[in-house]
């Protein structure tokens, strides 16, 4: 029996409904008992599939399908990051598919890596070769003593251990088509044009069909071909979500005119699908059915519907777009490569590539086919049998002819050939792996169908000679083919920082290891990262195994990048690397560096490196991503502009008093519960012990102060430990049920009361007007199992800060219920309705409830008489958010708090999983884009290391593998500043000798006919024209002056310091001068 | 625009050449405060704040952060906090923008034209909602309270950044100031 993918499909979507994750073991009901077989025997199971022959088929049907996954189960602490991307659905199809992988060259051992994490349900790897020295160039499965072995079998112990739920098993002998009939997705990195069409017809005619993928990296030179089949079905064309509006105002006409609310930008398109709720008066649009728009604007759309006989349009609404699946219809292999259609561009300086690569991979089978080898690098004879393969074919094409053919490519194009590079296969394996992951789910856009991409820019300056090209009988032999062995003594020899070692960082690692940087003695490579492996890095940092959670990054990474390739020459620091770290990553190890590679999460950590580099003159190979989308950005030296000098704009946060009192959608609820979180459980434990351990001066500061603020404090410390103090459990129980009366009745109340449902603004609108919407209390019951889960994680989380112990009992519901209702919860009372009853408090103020000083003295008197009566040494837990550890109840008590808010105020609630990627700020990530940006960035790391390279040999990157978009474009030239004759760019520093002082500085600057009116070391003001205290510095020496001011004393081993001069022309115009570096000493 | 570096300096030399009060901390550019007087023609005209200026490390790409010091009563002012909710500081803003816009325009605008409908203190805004008379007695009585110019920490009569002594007091009684020696 053949099982298909729409068979194992339907049968694990009938165990899907939501279920918790089955804990210690226990075997759940509705799932088959098979699903759950304990661990042991899978790892028997998959032993026995390597065994005999190796040759066996891949593992289906529910026997072995051991994994405890049949869809249902995703291990949420492993995949976090990657569900942030594709979501529960499509990690299900993804868990489901069995995928073949032919040719485990470097290409294909990349995209076996990606689809292992991502966590297939199995990889079947298929290799007839075995390995030999040029697969050390690329696959970093094999090592040296793999030599010899067949390429599949030497994989498949690493592979397993990336993530140990795949199965994977092997095929040794040769490929049939019937073979092919177990898969969801075939991909081959190395056959011939024949059998691949061959192939293809077959998987193409298969119903299901089976998704076809064809890709190859050449040199500097690759192509991917897919075909999904005649009719493939793309459920998520951008991955994307769906956007969604306010509506402020419906009319009655057909086509009826829908405006949004004035605060908020809809971002609907023409053509999209849209909904409707929540809209009162013209309730017929609240039916889900969706409709169509047009005149797409910021403000207002189009809806093509007839409403002139609907309701009249009174308030409220929401209008979501609903994403529409597309259909591609893929051509065949046989068909598309007559004619391909359009080619996916990915340089606009090289659009006429394509159809040049389209024929030159042609050329190539043809050579390979009739010569049974791959033309040999320096040979012109090869290069000249290559030219006329791809001439014939031209000549053969009619319509469809090339008018030209660009000799010079060819010659690079034949010369490379042979040899599988790094940094190429780990772009080809992000691409095809997430082509892969499409097939599989139809989650994002695929390629369509064909992608030629070249990086010719990476070859040396200077051209190569023949012998320069000549294998030298070692590891590197494939690289050198293409870059002559003066390049690779200069990988080897190099310097390297590289920033970071999470998941761009493992990247790194692995692809310089491959390369042979810093793989001598004179070569070296510095990581340095400051954080432990944690279970969510291991579905991306492929480096790190589950046996090394809680040990360092960067040690860990060193130590497997250096089995990689046993001639790295590595240093693991595990430092931060940041202002205050520059004693460790000092000026010595800056100045001899050749090249800084950043691996980092954040941008604060990016801008200091840029910093330094652009400081110590240093060339920086910038790279992030965010899902399926990543970006690299070069800057070199004098040629390009830095990092910090182009910046995104900020996220949008939502206004301060939407989140406070006027939420209207799931984000405002995520952000208050977590600012709350942090001020319960952190921030005012934090201050209570600030308090406890310096009572007078805690309180003295405050008296000072004398202002609301300090008055906050002194009252929230006092109600911790006064009137909230918690002695026992029952305490916190008492104070979480409170709190929750506070929250989500009271202060409801209060608001409502305050502006009750029919306020007007003085212009008489509605104040509870979209998008603002009116919230209603809610009412306490044990029996809700939201208030419950409240009331459990805040009196936990109470008693931690307490160092309480947390009883048994809480497990149990009907003890905790009777707790939770003996506390006795007084009525509600207005405030407003306080100061009605005592009148002259309404109007006028009493002098004791705005001094603020004469409050907080009966404050801190209050204070001091609790701290008397305190346990000896009594301090509170302050809690630090962390969203990562499942057992802990922080994510419980945030998904609470903003859930019972999002009731409070009607917004539909958020699971556990999108409370935790959204409060938790869980940046999406995923293997495929990561390992792409990486080696987009050694295709440059060629240049930087080769030197000499211009600024139009650079690329900039960016990718989003979800449409599919590879956009590549020279980086931007730094900018240019002249005044008088002089011209310098941020690069460029001004260097004084000499101890001089404020006056002479000035006076250096005047002669240049600059007038400085600001000067600043670090953050501190040396000296300002506006400040006549300042001018009693003129005569002091400019280094003393900042030792004073800054309070900081320049290292014994630095000899200068740098200062910023804002500074005007004579004219009075703004001069933006370069750094000025004062040798002092 | 100049570079980011200095636009800090650029920023802080203009406040102080359109005669504006700065206070800094021992001469530090990331925290600093600025006396604010409310705009003639409005209810705040008496009234004199100072002025909490934090400057992000990603200044101007970030917004300041912006909060009155002594006690103010207006709609879109926590009254407690002394936190601004005004969208050009927090939502709109942009780099083109620098802190002469701020004191010069979008807090003279917020003083004169709050806006009840968003509201960060609810009682200001209801009241003003409801009983317009009673909303401005109680924002007059609050600056007459809070804002009359020494719990603004500025001198009685105008004065620019020149004063010299004022500045060395402030650097002693500041609660931030790091102890040691004020400036030289």
């Amino acid at each position: 029996m053949v099982m298909r993918c729409l068979g194992a499909l339907s049968r694990a979507l009938l165990h899907m409904f939501p279920r918790k994750r089955p804990a210690g073991g226990e075997v759940e009901e509705g799932v088959p008992r098979e699903a759950v077989v304990p661990k042991k025997l899978k790892v028997e199971c998959s032993k026995s599939e390597v065994a005999a022959d190796g040759n066996h088929r891949p593992p289906h049907g529910m026997a072995c399908d051991s994994n405890g996954r049949n869809g249902a189960d995703i291990d949420e602490d492993l995949h976090s990051r990657q569900l942030a991307v594709y979501g529960r659905e499509t990690m299900r199809r993804l868990f489901a598919s069995s995928v073949l992988i032919s040719g485990l060259n470097g290409l294909g051992a990349e995209i076996a890596k990606n689809l292992a994490l991502a966590g297939v349900k199995s990889i079947t790897l298929h290799d007839e070769g075995i390995v030999g020295l040029w697969d050390l160039s690329s696959n970093f499965f094999f090592y040296e003593e793999d030599i010899g072995k067949n390429r599949a079998v030497a994989c498949i112990k690493k592979l397993r251990e990336l993530n140990n739920a795949v199965m994977i098993s092997t095929l040794t002998g040769e490929l049939t088509k019937e073979h092919l009939s177990d898969f969801q997705a075939v991909v081959f990195t190395d056959i011939s044009l024949d059998k691949a069409m061959e192939f293809d017809d077959y998987c193409h005619s298969q119903h299901p069909p089976i998704s076809f993928i064809k890709s190859e990296v050449r040199g500097l030179f690759g192509s991917v071909f897919c075909d999904f089949g005649p009719e493939f079905t793309v459920v998520d064309v951008d991955g994307e979500e769906p956007h969604t509006g306010i509506v402020a105002s419906i009319s009655n006409g057909n086509p009826a005119l829908v405006f949004g609310v004035d605060d908020e930008r809809l971002e609907f398109q023409d053509g999209d699908l849209v909904v409707f709720s929540e809209v009162q008066g013209m309730t017929e649009l609240n039916d889900g059915k969706p409709r169509k728009i047009k005149n797409a604007r910021a403000q207002s759309l189009i809806l093509e519907e007839d409403t002139s006989h609907f309701g009249a349009y009174e308030k409220g609404g929401i209008v979501t777009q609903v994403k529409q699946p597309k259909v591609l219809q893929f051509k065949p292999l046989r068909d598309a490569l007559s004619d391909p259609g359009e080619f996916l561009l990915s340089d606009f300086s090289k659009f006429d590539r394509p159809p040049l690569l389209h024929l030159a991979f042609q050329a190539l089978d043809k050579f390979k086919h009739e010569l049974g080898c791959f033309p040999v690098a320096g040979s012109e004879e090869d290069v000249q049998r290559l030219m006329a393969f791809a001439i014939s074919i031209n000549e053969s094409l009619g319509a469809g002819k090339l008018e030209e053919i660009n000799q010079k490519l060819l010659r690079h194009f034949a010369n490379g050939s042979r040899a599988v590079l790094n940094p190429m296969a780990a772009i080809f394996g992000g691409i095809v792996g997430q082509e892969v992951v499409k097939a599989c789910t139809g989650k994002f856009h695929p390629l369509f169908q064909f992608f030629y991409f070249d990086s010719v820019e990476s070859l040396p300056v200077e051209p190569l000679e023949p012998d320069d090209v000549k294998p030298l009988n070692c590891r590197y032999d494939a690289q050198i083919s293409v870059f002559g062995s003066k390049l690779q003594k200069k990988l080897e020899e190099a310097k390297v920082f590289l920033v970071g070692s999470g998941a761009l960082g493992c990247e790194f690692l692995k692809n310089l290891a491959l390369m042979g940087v810093s793989c001598s003695q004179k070569g070296k490579l510095t990581i340095t990262d400051d954080d432990v492996i944690e279970k969510s890095n291991l579905s991306r940092q492929f480096l790190f195994h589950d046996w090394n959670i809680g040990q360092p990054k960067s040690t860990i990474a060193a130590s497997v990048a250096s089995s990689i390739n046993p001639s790295l020459h590595i240093e693991a620091l595990q430092n931060r690397a940041c202002p205050e770290t520059e004693n460790i990553f000092d000026d010595a190890l800056w100045e001899s560096l050749n090249i800084v590679i950043n691996a980092l999460d954040n941008v604060t950590a990016r801008l200091y490196i840029d910093g330094r580099c652009l400081y110590f003159q240093k060339p920086l190979l910038e790279s992030g991503t965010l899902g399926a989308k990543c970006n690299t950005q070069m800057v070199i030296p004098h040629l390009t502009e830095n990092y910090g000098a182009s910046r995104d704009p900020p996220e949008k946060q939502a206004p301060m008093c939407t989140v406070h009192s006027f939420p209207h959608n799931i984000d405002h609820c995520l952000t208050w519960a977590r600012s709350e979180f942090e001020g319960l459980l952190e921030k005012t434990p934090n201050e209570v012990n600030t308090f406890l351990s310096n009572p007078s001066e805690y309180t003295s500061a405050l008296k000072n102060a004398g202002d609301a603020q300090a008055r906050d404090l002194l009252e929230r410390v006092l109600e911790c430990l006064d009137k909230e103090w918690c002695e026992n459990f029952k305490d916190c129980i008492t104070w979480a049920r409170l709190k929750f009366e506070d929250y989500f009745v009271n202060r409801v109340k209060q608001l409502t009361f305050t502006f009750p449902e029919d306020s007007a603004t003085s212009t008489g609108a509605p104040f509870w007007s979209a998008p603002k919407r009116f919230p209603h209390p809610l009412q306490f019951s044990t029996s809700d199992p939201g208030h419950l889960n409240f009331v459990i994680g805040a009196s936990v989380l109470r008693a931690q800060t307490f160092g309480i112990s947390i009883p048994d009992w809480i497990r149990c519901p009907l003890e905790l219920a009777d707790a939770i209702n003996k506390v006795s919860v007084p009525d509600f009372q207005s405030k407003k309705g306080v100061k009605i009853v005592t009148d002259e408090k309404a109007t006028s103020l009493s002098a004791a409830s705005i001094d603020d000083a004469v409050v907080i003295s009966e404050l801190i008197t209050k204070l001091e008489g609790c701290a008397r009566k305190l346990p000896a040494g009594f301090r509170m837990n302050p809690i630090q958010f962390e969203k990562d550890d499942d057992t802990n109840y922080h994510m419980d008590l945030i998904t609470g708090l903003a859930n019972m808010r999002a009731r409070n105020y009607g917004i539909g609630e958020v699971d556990k999983l999108n409370a935790k990627i959204k409060a938790g700020r869980i940046i999406p990530a995923i293997a495929t884009s990561t390992a792409m940006a990486t080696g987009v960035v050694c295709l440059e790391l060629y240049k930087v290391l080769d030197g000499g390279h211009k600024l139009e040999d650079y690329r900039n990157t960016f990718a989003n593998l979800a449409l599919p978009l590879l956009s590549m474009a020279e980086p931007v030239a730094p900018k240019l500043n002249k005044h008088q004759d002089m011209s310098w760019t941020i690069w460029d520093r001004w260097i004084i000798k000499g101890d001089l002082t404020l006056r002479e500085l000035l006076q250096w600057l005047k002669n240049k006919g600059i007038n400085a009116y600001s000067i600043s070391y670090g953050s501190s003001l040396l000296y300002n024209s506006m400040l006549p205290r300042h001018r009693d510095r003129m005569d002091k020496k400019v280094v003393d002056v900042a030792r004073d001011v800054a309070r900081a004393e320049v290292p014994p081993y630095r000899r200068h310091l740098d200062i910023v001069a804002a500074c005007e022309n004579d004219e009075g115009a703004d001069v933006d001068i370069p750094l000025i570096s004062i040798y002092f000493r | 625009m100049s570079s980011p570096s200095k636009r800090r300096e650029m920023d802080l030399m203009k406040l102080m050449m359109s005669d504006y009060k700065v206070e800094m901390i021992n001469d530090g550019m990331q925290e600093f405060y600025v006396v604010f007087h409310g705009p003639k023609e409005s209810l705040y005209q008496a009234g004199v704040w100072r002025i909490r200026v934090e400057l992000p490390d990603a200044y101007p790409y970030k917004s300041p952060s912006i909060g009155f010091v002594n006690r103010i009563f207006h709609p879109n002012v926590d009254e407690m906090s002394g936190s601004v909710c005004l969208d050009v500081i927090n939502q709109t803003w942009s780099p083109m923008f620098d802190l002469i816009n701020i004191f010069e325009a979008f807090l003279p605008q917020l003083l004169l034209y709050p806006n009840p409908s968003d509201p960060l203190n609810g009682e200001a805004a209801a009241l003003m909602m409801r009983d317009r008379p009673a909303y401005e007695q109680r924002v007059k009585e609050y600056c007459e309270r809070y804002a009359k110019p020494e719990d603004a920490g500025a001198p009685p009569e105008e004065n620019s950044s020149d004063e010299e002594p004022t500045e060395d007091e402030y650097d002693s009684s500041d609660e931030d100031a790091v102890p040691g020696n004020p400036d030289p």
